[in-house]
């Protein structure tokens, strides 16, 4: 069982000494078993949730770096896109780049 | 949702596919491992998008699929009897055993329950102090940390009417035995990001050392998969064997340790046995003695079943990665998800059933087209 998804800590509450919280995925709201992850979660945190636990917590300054390197590369790719098909059609193979 | 959908955009992924494309300059075999892995590059067709430059080999990712016949004939004993309420996963349902699955009990009069949680099967214990509890607790090590915590909440609350009966499988020894394996066309491999999650990552790198094999640490959306991919690829064009880490956001290098910790107090490692590809040594986790009294197996006196597999399931030769889901002969004829042969057909991380739902929505939307 691999499907887990990140959900924002709402709340955080002991439950006769289990750590849990209401997790919010997108609009949905769920209790979820925080004790795993206890040390590093407040309220306003991600955690990735599996079968009703938080397997472990979302690095959000992580992910907003994956996202800038591969729109960074999606754009590189989108302006050689833009310069190869702006190049004059004069049969100057070399021209460009 | 946030955190999910920026790793679907179609822009990054075509970016993605001309780059792996770009780099290849030759067909590589590829392993994902995880079977959520592989119903994300069935359904996206990233596997048809990379031809020619990258194949994806299906790995034995899906736990349901890969627990042994004998292990869910033991899970529809103990669900058939009275008094007994048996909760499992969803998908569990329709598993077929040897002459029967879980739905059928539940027809036939057995109180089968689908939970979320292994802790919702605890709270069942404590609503019905009457009734036997037993929750089926299959997976890999994704879930091993919510099984144990289900058994160690169990006796610190005192609960005396819940057990488990395990099926609890872990990955590495599953890749080296790929690995070992005669006839092996593999070259690297896109480890479980969830499984990762939890266990962190330092176990594949004596594996991607031994073997000379890329071993890249990947996330579930397609932006996930295929920058994974492109990481592995670039790996092999340089010549390197390295374990790198795509699903930075959701994995640290330790893994979540209080997650392992319960695992190690609750279970021990065991040899078990893989469905289609034999027993493998230390690759499977067991109830440690001291928690013997939740041991369901042992509850319920099923320890010594053993069952033969039938012969027109083909899921060993899928789950190794030896065939594609369509190569079976059975394949949308005699098996369906509706009366499937075995797991694969059935569970939502089964290859079978990513290929068959592929197959059934190409035909949908061909006959939206027809004239």
């Amino acid at each position: 069982m691999c499907l887990a998804i990140p959900g924002r800590v709402l709340s955080v509450r002991d439950d006769a000494g289990l750590t849990m919280g209401v997790v919010d995925f997108g609009g949905v709201r769920r209790d979820v078993c925080l004790q795993y992850v206890a040390d590093e979660v407040a309220v306003g945190a991600y955690v990735i949730v599996h079968v009703g636990f938080a397997i472990s917590t979302l690095d959000e300054e992580e992910a907003r770096r994956t996202l800038e390197v591969l729109r960074e590369m999606h754009l590189l790719d989108e302006l050689d896109a833009m310069t190869a098909s702006a190049e004059p059609p004069s049969g100057d193979a070399g021209s460009g780049r | 949702m946030k955190y999910l959908e920026e790793y679907r955009d179609a822009e990054i992924a075509k970016s993605l596919i001309t780059r792996i494309r770009a780099r290849a300059t030759r067909r590589w075999a590829l392993m994902e491992v995880c079977g959520g892995q592989t119903h994300t590059i069935v359904r996206q067709g990233l596997d048809e998008l990379l031809e020619g430059a990258v194949e994806m080999i299906h790995g034995p990712g899906c736990p349901v699929c890969v627990t042994p016949l004998e292990q869910i004939d033991k899970a529809l004993a103990i669900a058939a009897r009275p008094g007994v309420i048996f909760t499992s996963f969803g998908d569990m349902l329709r598993v077929p055993g040897s002459h029967s699955d879980l739905q059928q009990v539940r027809a036939r009069g057995g109180d089968v329950r689908v939970v979320y949680s292994p802790l919702d099967a605890l709270a069942l214990a404590q609503h019905h102090p009457d009734k036997e509890v037993v929750f089926f607790a299959v997976g890999f090590e994704t879930t091993a940390p919510a099984n144990a915590m289900a058994v160690w909440r169990a006796r610190d609350l005192n609960v005396k009417n819940f057990s488990v009966l395990v099926s609890h499988v872990t990955v590495p020894p599953a890749v080296t035995a790929i690995l070992d394996a005669p006839g092996n066309r593999v070259q690297g491999f896109l480890a479980a990001g969830h499984v990762c999650a939890v266990m962190g990552w330092e176990e594949y790198v004596p594996i991607a050392a031994r073997y000379g094999v890329p071993i890249v640490v990947t996330g579930f959306e397609p932006v996930d998969i295929l920058e994974g991919i492109a990481m592995a690829v670039a790996q092999l064009e340089d010549g390197r064997h390295e374990v790198e880490n795509q699903y930075a956001r959701s994995v640290h290098r330790q893994g979540t340790p209080a997650a392992r910790a319960r695992v190690q107090q609750v279970f021990e490692m065991t040899d078990r046995k893989w469905r289609g590809i034999g027993e493998i040594p230390m690759s499977g986790l067991r109830l440690r003695e001291e928690f013997s009294a939740y041991d369901a197996e042992r509850l319920f006196g099923v320890a010594d079943l053993s069952v033969t597999e039938p012969e027109a399931c083909k899921a060993g030769e899928v789950l190794t990665g030896r065939i594609k889901p369509r190569q079976c002969p059975s394949f949308g004829t005699q098996c369906t998800p509706e009366r499937p042969l075995g797991a694969p057909m059935v569970s939502t991380e089964g290859a079978c059933s990513a290929y068959y739902s592929l197959v059934k929505h190409r035909a949908a939307e061909q006959a939206m087209v027809a004239p």
